[in-house]
């Protein structure tokens, strides 16, 4: 049971930043009607973005030490009582990395924002009142543009960035059985479900929300009352540009930096279609479900499994709800 | 028969032909080739970028030694990105326009030396080193041509049980990458942890990059393992579960084989990450390129590097990577001098009897001591410790041959 708990717990957690990361599709989904195909790229280089301000800036010869590590004479007096790898030790080492932890998500914020931007200017706005079909051609071309252009930016090796909270250990004993949790893990899982839950409020109570969802409706209508739709395009893609930052630099503090990270936009695409492409709800209760099966099917099979079993479980749902668990049913009127 | 003037020219033209005609099959080129694919772009740019320089030292340095029996040699280098279909290619291209000079090979990859096996029959055969130790290619009957420069996964797994075992360990995780180059030695590791009478307490299977590390590091905690050993991962994964481990204070000793054993890689992750690989261990065929005391051909290295690569980062360390390159390379000279020096042609089949033959080579430091090239592959290596005090890893065992 004990083990049943600690698997669970993994799951949830993965589910919840899978969950961040299908909020950027599912926003210009609802926005613009596409399905951007790229969002895992996006998202790569959220994380690249945060590599380099968390990592590369802080550590050229020009930056001053303090962003590099922290270290006043009170805590270098008190990291040289602990043992090393401690819990207290953590929290140092956290408060030590803060300047450039907190410049590397500003600046991955601020960069991909722009990439959104860019993006949506350049490729998006000028097939306005074209076939939808061709703008998710777009990003389907666009995912190349971005892989070609990590390359020439960053290399393909795999680095390591700082945990955005304390990785302090938590171990639980639960029906006889340890439970291991990693501290930063729960801030990931309270940051992403803040955003989640900011981005749904926003979509649903403000202003910006509502032209949103006016735009998803019908775009015409929407520019007849007065809704600047391209307006609209654009906060879509800055919401999910920024969403995906986030996301970036949480799974790149999880898993390293590394180019396999665009693949994540994959797996959560299929998360997005089970859940429903234009429900919040239902794609946060799709990543959860994916991230528990996926834990399960890494517990009881092993990690070949934890690729295939959740997928399946995806495909049996859109086999039976074509539009998702909690999609919208679109009716084609001839 | 009476001798004429004629018959005597005849006989004589006919004698001259026949005694001329070895020396007409025996004709040097007039430079020998040898091929290689590097991934000069893609996934292991890094590693191909660090092993390119190789070859040109390698040319200079057996050029001065007066070449194969006095013909020169030239190294052909191409880039594959990694990609096996496109190192075949490099290969055929290769054949074509070095025809018969070329006399060798250097792959890339694990992928590339099986898709181009089948191709090894005949003219379009050559004798083929590579990056790659998989157990499945340290096979002369169905790969003559094929060898590595030094222990296969298995032969690695065998010499860390064996580690382990010396050590008074009693139970072992296996953790690797769900890749065919993770996968080798997991079978074979677990019948050598069963004769040991070591227990396999986890085997996981991670993706071989972007693994889901809490979960990992959770199933270890969970199995309680004292050995964990690594298989399958170059630049990442590795360095980030020993970080998670290590963070949870978990006393798990984490072990590697030869591509989870890089300084640079090593130094890198304990400046961006703190200090978690200290104590980790893991089997180097080689010595490391600052251990050359013993080694002379090392030293010969180090002199060359200075003077051509001066102010890059190759000038005072070749990482293990370029030491696996130049130590096949050295393999294919040797097979072609032993063959070219005994008389004989340098034909695939004859480089592959000479590879077969060697015996009690002295390398001048690769290795521990003299070596053997036994089923096509070199069984020797030694267990290294990495100390991020010093930022160098150290030797833990002796040089165990399996």
């Amino acid at each position: 049971m004990g083990e049943f708990i600690q698997f669970t717990l993994n799951g949830l957690m993965a589910g919840t930043i899978y969950a961040l990361i299908a909020v950027g599709i599912v926003s210009v989904f609802k926005a613009t009607k596409v399905v951007n195909f790229a969002h895992g790229y996006i998202i790569m280089f959220g994380a690249y973005f945060y590599f380099t301000f968390s990592v590369i800036v802080p550590g050229a010869p020009w930056a001053p030490d303090w962003l590099q590590s922290w270290e006043p004479a009170w805590m270098v007096a008190m990291k040289a009582d602990l043992p090393m790898f401690s819990p207290m030790g953590a929290v140092l080492d956290w408060l030590s990395n803060l300047p450039r932890i907190v410049l590397g998500l500003a600046g991955a914020v601020i960069c991909n924002a722009l990439l959104g931007l860019l993006i949506e200017r350049t490729l998006m706005r000028p097939l306005i009142g074209q076939s939808t079909f061709a703008m998710i051609m777009i990003t389907v071309g666009l995912i190349s543009v971005l892989s070609g252009t990590k390359g020439l930016i960053w290399t393909a090796d795999a680095e390591f960035v700082p945990h955005i909270a304390p990785n302090t250990p938590i171990r639980l004993n639960l029906f006889d059985t340890p439970i291991f949790l990693f501290g930063a893990d729960l801030v990931n899982v309270a940051v992403a479900l803040l955003l989640f839950g900011a981005i749904v409020a926003m979509v649903r109570y403000t202003k910006g929300g509502v032209a949103i969802r006016a735009t998803a409706e019908d775009q015409s209508t929407a520019y007849s009352m007065g809704i600047s739709v391209p307006r609209v395009f654009s906060r879509a893609w800055v919401l999910a540009a920024t969403t995906g930052a986030i996301a970036g630099a949480i799974l790149a503090t999880r898993n390293g930096v590394s180019p396999s990270l665009g693949l994540f936009g994959f797996s959560v695409l299929a998360i997005v279609l089970m859940g429903g492409l234009d429900s919040y709800v239902g794609v946060f209760i799709a990543a959860l479900t994916v991230g528990f099966l996926e834990a399960m099917a890494q517990w009881q099979f092993g990690g070949e499994f934890a690729e295939v079993v959740p997928y399946v479980a995806v495909l049996i749902v859109i086999l039976i709800r074509p539009h998702g668990l909690f999609g919208q049913k679109e009716v084609e009127r001839i | 028969m009476k001798q004429t003037r004629r018959t005597f020219i005849a006989t004589g033209a006919a004698a001259t032909a026949a005694l001329g005609m070895p020396t007409i099959l025996r004709a040097q080129p007039s430079e020998y080739v040898i091929g290689a694919s590097l991934p000069l772009t893609g996934p292991f740019a890094t590693a191909g970028q660090l092993v390119a320089p190789a070859f040109t030292l390698a040319e200079k340095l057996i050029n001065d030694e007066g070449g194969i029996g006095g013909t020169p040699i030239r190294f052909v280098t191409e880039d594959s990105g990694y990609i096996p279909q496109n190192a075949l290619a490099n290969y055929q291209r290769a054949l074509a326009t070095e025809g018969d000079a070329l006399v060798a090979y250097f792959g890339d990859s694990t992928g590339f030396m099986k898709l181009v096996a089948p191709e090894l029959t005949g003219d379009q055969a050559r004798l083929m080193g590579s990056t790659s130790f998989a157990s499945e290619l340290a096979n002369p009957a169905t790969n003559p041509y094929q060898y590595l420069a030094g222990p296969s996964y298995q032969d690695q797994f065998d010499i860390l049980l064996q580690n382990i075992k010396d050590a008074g360990g009693s139970n072992v995780a296996f953790i690797f990458s769900n890749t065919e180059f993770g996968r080798d030695p997991i079978e074979h590791g677990k019948m050598r942890a069963e004769e040991l009478g070591i227990e396999v307490v986890l085997e996981e299977s991670t993706k071989p990059q972007g693994a889901d590390i809490p979960t990992h590091v959770t199933k270890l905690a969970q199995s309680g393992a004292e050995y964990a050993i690594l298989q399958g991962y170059v630049t990442g994964v590795w360095p980030q579960l020993i970080g998670g481990a290590r963070q949870f204070g978990l006393p798990t000793q984490f072990m590697g084989t030869f591509w989870g054993m890089e300084k640079l890689i090593a130094d890198r992750v304990t400046a961006e990450a703190g200090p978690f690989l200290d104590g980790y261990q893991g089997v180097m065929p080689y010595r490391y390129f600052y251990d050359r005391e013993d080694a002379p051909r090392y030293q010969l290295f180090a002199e060359a590097a200075k003077e051509m690569f001066a102010g890059t980062p190759l000038e005072n360390y070749m990482s293990t990577w370029t030491l696996q390159t130049m130590c096949a390379l050295e393999i294919a000279i040797k097979a072609l001098r032993d063959t070219v020096e005994g008389g004989n042609e340098p034909t695939p089949d004859n480089l592959a009897a000479a590879l077969s033959g060697i015996t009690d080579w002295d390398t001048g430091g690769f290795f521990g001591g003299p070596v053997s090239m036994v089923d096509n592959k070199i069984g020797t290596g030694r267990v290294y410790q990495y100390s991020t005090e010093t930022g160098l890893f150290t030797p833990t065992s002796d040089w165990f041959t399996v």
